[in-house]
């Protein structure tokens, strides 16, 4: 048999001598970055995320200097100049801006006299400063007579030098001011929210998820419970009870807030404590709060930070809610809510008073929801490239 | 899974209770009572008017009372409405509610989950881009913005179906359009995710190497397995109906359970109060376990495991 | 699979009919109500008339009625003993009274064909048996005690359950006479007996229905004018239909008065615009825009408006110079062409303009005059005075106030003036819904609150009361005994008195601005788009708002 063996050894020239080449199928072409490197890139790759981010800045800024662009304050009265539209210097020359300072409406009567006699009864009666613009010359039957008028309101009150640049309300305050500072409130009350949210939501998930056991059956029969209170409920019963104001929203809104922090934070811990890491963490003797703090936390933070992103305009969006509803700020404080809440009942006759407000909010909320968005698809690594 | 179902209809009771206690027990701590309505009782007067509500005996005999009537089905009688019972007023504001309801969530997924498909299978191109900005101004844009929006061309500039009020069918179509478009901003996002998911995997190329026409694959194959997640979004689109109705029926002065809510918080009505809170407590405690039963049922994976959460 | 996903489907769509279903019934009536509305308003003939109300009716009863709607709604289905038009008291039930000598006997002559809905008469024992159950102390009613209280003979004693409720002050001697002894000589009972209080009732039917008496259409008897149908108590639309059974039928012209409830100022005057309804409240905003309609008009009345301040919650508030200086730091001419802006008038006393005339037959406010105006500087100085006075530099006051839209705003004015105006004072704002207020009010428990008064009879009395040391509604600690006494000697020994009498309640209120018990605001008036075909409905300044016995549709234009 043996002999066989050797018989049939092939010829030793058919030996080619192998080549030393370098493993090229697990070599790294991409240059070594950290997890959040890429994440960082990913989210800049993100047009829309990075222009809201730049929005986002903008407002909080202006919400902090903003109101003092002008003299005007919060609860500056003066019924002599109550209502005024929005006036912009050099924006007032360029017309379909809306802010040179007039107001402008359609009026009906029988008559070409008729309904310019209405247009100036609307304003003010003054008769000198209203341009009547005749639209249809009308046959004398009811209403059919149309004419355009524009009252140039600054001059008719003497006032050509003042500029309100959103117009003033009721009481005759700047709307500029108001909404800045209100802005100010809105995201107060949005970043104090979120913040508690994310204190109580992580340690509350953290310790349910990290401990287990009987811990954890405990926070989460608690958890159960409470999410099944409606939210809603909570904040509005709250509400009444307590003297309304910026803590009791806060309150209002972080008491049932934290649950859905807690549940997210309980689940990623579960599922990393089992990673082998934190086995050799745990085998080289770290405690358990360093094990917690310096490994676990650097892995969840990504979902942490897109549930907090998320939680800021719910939360925006509830006290506005809240205030709409007429459970909200205290006047003369005011947050984008209530004023959108007193604008809204004008909002025919003074546009601009709750135009601006609802366009800001709404700015503000899709800016966020699209800085969530960006973070979820930056801290996903499927995403990166 | 029946174990399941008991577990958890046994937690839901627990909480109600726990709702029902909590709300008793603050509406106690609140100022006014039903004879403060007018100031121009005497001392024995009100003795009488307290007696009649049974708010004369010591606090915990009224708990105990108020459970006792809850189990009944008897949320006690109207501060308001004099000698109407609160269950009356419920379910006579329930149908508007209801109505709103049911149609903006229907109306809203079906949208919603054309909107996404659409996204879907344009993918990258410019009626994705639409449905996706639609679908995050929806997301975004507050409820009552949008609502005056609506209110404010359609009915009065274009005159196209009416201001406000309850009657016609046509009333009905602006608070649904309203109330509608959180539902279906959510389902957008939602399906296009999923149905991008799908139309990825190993699966759909397989179908798609067999010779299914592509029709096939999106309606057959890609988009029934993209739904199904969707019932996990349908709790919180319930919860957003339930916060829209308050605002929605405010604005186009609808006579549902919202505007009733808002309306008895304004006269301190707690009766009606506690009803409103525990119904809306019952309507979302049991939309939240029939999502998680539905889902149990879909999802085979859930079920193994127990109960998912 | 397949089978789950039917089955979720199934629960949708089921959700969806149940709903459906639900909506049609109300659907359905609401429709037929939305096509009569713009049918008949388009035809001159039709005596059909379709308004809003801001709000439901809470309660029908009459012994129970306490708010403006339920007042309203009563007021147009029953009748009373007399009935207001146009501010002049013309015959109801009865037809004729006579007074006895002391003034404390009345006796009421009734009509003999006056019918319930039910085909039943109306008889002098239905007034007896409805006062007695407005003051039994079973009833709980909170106007009874008010209106009958020190008026009618024993109410007090009936209602405290002193004396059984037999010993009532009132008797019917046969069917059609009535009988009232009174505690007090009233000089304005007549008036007094035209509120929903003192209606009659058929006593056998309210036994009939016990706890569920007035709480839908089904359970109502009706004497007056109308019929309310579709009404239960929390509908948000019913209407009324001319009462074929009324004793004056003939008079009563409209056949129909739809109703819907909606509490949006601007949602009305889009539905009014639309045509669906003939009347619209206007919001002080909406004014601006609407003053220039051809068919805005502004109703004045006799509320007043005005700042109460707590002298037992805050030592500036019991100061006199201090309480003063705030009564004149407000710009009151201001407010209401700014912010009120619906014809209400800046109110300068404690009776309103256009109220009551005094026997010379001159205006109460203009015989005593302006008695508190703004003036700035005086304020500041008796402010500055006041301020040494309690050793202060600095006041910081709570303004507690309604959650309306026009209270808000009028509230954030009158903060800010007082703030800008008295140095060294801040005022903060407190605003609470309206029955919570009424509860903080009873309690004591605010510092400044703003609070409107409605009159409930034509008499200086419903509003000079509001101050006596015990006055149920003082409840600011505001006590001036000589002001108690000028005001006690009119409703006894100066009852009879014309002139003495009202010498008295001028000089009252002299003692009230002297003092600074409260600080006059202003007097409301509402403004309104009105249908002109619209004719004969009368406004009253007590009792039902509106008058609609004899209102009619005329041609338009």
């Amino acid at each position: 048999m043996a002999g066989q063996h050797q018989k049939n050894e092939p010829p030793k020239e058919l030996f080619v001598s192998h080549e030393r080449k370098e493993n090229t199928t697990e070599m790294i072409t991409k240059p070594s970055r950290s997890f959040f490197q890429d994440a960082r890139r990913t989210f800049f790759k993100n047009k829309m995320a990075v222009v809201s981010i730049i929005l986002m800045i903008i407002i909080i800024l202006m919400s902090i200097i903003g109101p003092y662009f002008n003299e005007y304050g919060m609860d500056g009265q003066d019924l002599s100049r109550a209502k005024m539209p929005p006036r912009v210097p050099v924006a007032e020359n360029i017309p379909f801006l809306g802010m040179d300072g007039t107001l402008q409406d359609e009026f009906k009567g029988s008559t070409v006299e008729e309904a310019t006699e209405n247009a100036v009864m609307r304003y003010d009666n003054a008769e000198d400063f209203v341009d009547i613009e005749v639209l249809s010359e009308g046959d004398g039957s009811t209403d059919s007579a149309e004419v355009s008028a524009t009252y140039n309101i600054y001059e008719a009150k003497e006032m050509t030098d003042d500029y309100f640049w959103l117009g003033t309300d009721q009481l005759g305050r700047d709307q500029w001011t108001r909404i800045w500072l209100g802005t100010r409130v809105s995201l107060i009350i949005a970043f104090v929210a979120a913040a508690i949210d994310l204190l109580i939501g992580v340690a509350y998930g953290g310790i349910s998820g990290y401990y287990g056991g009987r811990v954890d059956d405990v926070l989460q029969r608690i958890i159960e419970i409470l999410s099944g209170i409606p939210n809603l409920v909570v904040i509005f019963l709250l509400l009444i009870v307590l003297q309304p104001g910026i803590m009791s929203i806060v309150l209002a809104l972080t008491i049932t807030g934290w649950t859905g922090m807690a549940r997210i934070v309980r689940g990623e811990v579960l599922k990393q404590k089992n990673e082998e890491y934190v086995l050799a963490a745990r085998t080289l003797g770290q405690t358990n709060g360093k094990i917690i703090r310096k490994h676990l936390m650097p892995n969840i933070a990504g979902i942490i930070i897109i549930n907090t992103m998320f939680t800021i305009p719910s939360a925006i969006f509830f006290e506005a809610f809240l205030s709409f509803i007429g459970l909200g700020i205290v006047p003369p404080e005011a947050s984008l809510g209530a004023l959108i809440d007193a604008g809204f009942k004008v909002f025919r006759l003074y546009p601009y008073l709750v135009f601006y407000p609802a366009v800001l909010i709404s700015i503000i909320m899709i800016a966020f929801n699209l800085i969530g968005d960006g973070l979820r698809d930056a801290f996903d690594p499927r995403m990166h490239k | 899974m029946l174990r399941y179902i008991l577990r958890r209809i046994f937690y839901m009771i627990i909480t109600l209770f726990i709702i029902a206690t909590v709300t008793f027990f603050l509406m106690k701590l609140l100022p006014g009572s039903p004879l403060s309505a007018e100031n121009k009782l005497s001392e024995s007067q009100r003795e009488v008017v307290l007696e009649k509500y049974g708010l004369n005996d010591p606090i915990p005999v009224q708990y105990v009372n108020y459970m006792t009537g809850l189990v009944r089905g008897d949320l006690g009688i109207s501060f308001h409405f004099d000698n109407t019972p609160v269950t009356d007023i419920l379910i006579n504001r329930m149908p508007p509610s209801m109505v709103l309801g049911g149609q903006a969530l229907i109306f809203g997924t079906i949208a919603g989950i054309l909107f996404g498909l659409i996204a879907a299978i344009y993918h990258n191109g410019w009626l994705d881009y639409t449905s996706t900005v639609i679908a995050v101004l929806g997301t975004s844009i507050p409820s009552f913005v949008f609502a005056g929006l609506l209110q404010w061309y359609l009915a009065n500039e274009w005159g196209l179906f009416p201001v406000a009020l309850w009657g016609t069918y046509a009333h009905t179509v602006l608070p649904t359009i309203a109330l509608a478009i959180f539902p279906m901003a959510t389902a957008a996002r939602f399906t296009r995710t999923e149905m991008l998911e799908v139309l990825g995997s190993d699966y759909i190329t397989t179908a798609r190497a067999k010779g299914v026409t592509e029709s096939g694959i999106i309606f057959k194959h890609g988009l029934r397995n993209s739904l199904i997640p969707l019932v996990t979004v349908m709790g919180p689109m319930a919860v957003s109906l339930m916060t829209g109705t308050l605002v929605i029926e405010k604005i186009f002065a609808v006579p549902g359970i919202g505007e009733q809510f808002v309306s008895s918080i304004e006269v301190l009505d707690y009766p009606t109060i506690m009803g409103t809170t525990l119904l809306f407590s019952v309507l979302f405690i049991v939309i939240l376990l029939v999502i998680d039963i539905l889902y149990g049922l879909i999802d085979p994976r859930i079920r193994l495991t127990g109960g998912g959460r | 699979m397949k089978k789950v996903w039917f089955l979720a489907l199934a629960l949708l769509l089921g959700l969806f009919l149940s709903a459906c279903s639900g909506g049609d019934n109300s659907g359905s009536s609401g429709d037929n109500g939305g096509e009569e509305g713009t049918e008949e308003s388009g035809s001159n003939t039709e005596q059909v008339l379709n308004f809003v109300n801001g709000d439901t009716i809470p309660s029908m009863d009459p012994g129970m009625v306490t708010d403006e709607y339920g007042i309203q709604f009563t007021g147009a289905s029953m009748e009373g003993l007399y009935r207001m038009k146009d501010g002049e008291i013309v015959e109801g039930i009865a037809t004729d009274h006579e007074v006895s000598e002391d003034g404390l006997t009345w006796t009421f002559t009734l009509r003999e064909d006056a019918t319930w809905s039910n085909g039943d008469p109306v008889t002098a024992n239905d007034f007896v048996y409805a006062w007695q159950r407005a003051l039994d102390p079973d009833t709980g009613s909170e106007y009874g005690p008010y209106m009958m209280g020190g008026v009618v003979k024993n109410a007090t004693a009936v209602n405290e359950g002193e004396v059984p409720v037999e010993e009532l002050g009132v008797s019917a001697p046969d069917d059609y006479t009535l009988e009232v002894n009174l505690e007090n000589p009233v000089p304005y009972f007549e008036s007094l007996a035209a509120f929903p209080t003192y209606y009659p009732l058929n006593e056998e039917f309210v036994e009939e229905q016990g706890d569920a008496f007035a709480t839908s259409t089904d359970t109502l008897l009706f004497n007056g004018p109308y019929t309310l149908e579709n009404w239960e108590s929390t509908a948000s639309s019913w209407e009324l239909q001319k009462n074929e059974d009324y004793w004056d039928a003939e008079t009563v012209q409209l056949d129909k008065i739809t109703f819907e409830v909606v509490k949006d100022a601007q949602t009305q005057v889009d539905l009014y615009e639309s045509g669906e309804i003939d009347r619209a409240g206007l919001s002080s905003d909406l004014v601006d825009q609407y003053q220039s309609h051809e068919d805005y008009v502004t109703v004045p009345e006799a509320t007043l408006a005005y700042l109460k301040m707590n002298q037992t919650q805050s030592d500036a508030l019991a100061n006199t110079k201090m309480r003063k200086a705030i009564s004149m730091a407000v710009d009151k001419e201001a407010m209401v062409n700014e912010i009120l802006n619906n014809g209400s008038i800046a109110s300068t006393g404690f009776v309103p303009k256009d109220f009551v005339k005094t026997p010379d037959g001159q205006d109460f406010r203009e015989a005593n005059g302006d008695l508190v105006t703004y003036d700035p500087e005086k304020a500041a100085q008796l402010w500055e005075e006041g301020l040494e006075e309690i050793g202060k530099d600095s006041v910081e006051l709570e303004l507690l106030g309604g959650d309306s839209e026009v209270a808000k705003i009028s509230d954030e004015y009158i903060a800010n003036q007082l703030s800008t105006n008295l140095k060294g004072l801040d005022v903060t704002l407190k605003s609470v819904p309206f029955e919570q207020r009424l509860d903080l009010d009873t309690n004591m428990d605010y510092q400044l609150q703003t609070s409107l008064w409605g009159p409930d009879y034509v008499d200086p009395y419903t509003f000079l009361n509001l101050w006596l040391t015990d006055g149920q509604n003082n409840q600011m600690g505001y006590s001036n005994e000589e002001y108690d006494t000028l005001i006690q000697e009119t409703t006894d020994e100066l009852a009879q008195d014309k002139e003495a009498r009202y010498q008295n309640f001028l000089e009252a209120e002299q003692i009230l601005a002297d003092t600074a018990a409260v600080a006059p605001l202003y007097q409301r008036a509402r403004a309104r788009l009105v249908q002109p075909k619209i004719q004969d409905v009368y406004i009253n300044s007590f009792g039902p708002t509106f008058e609609w016995k004899w209102a009619s549709v005329g041609s338009e234009e």
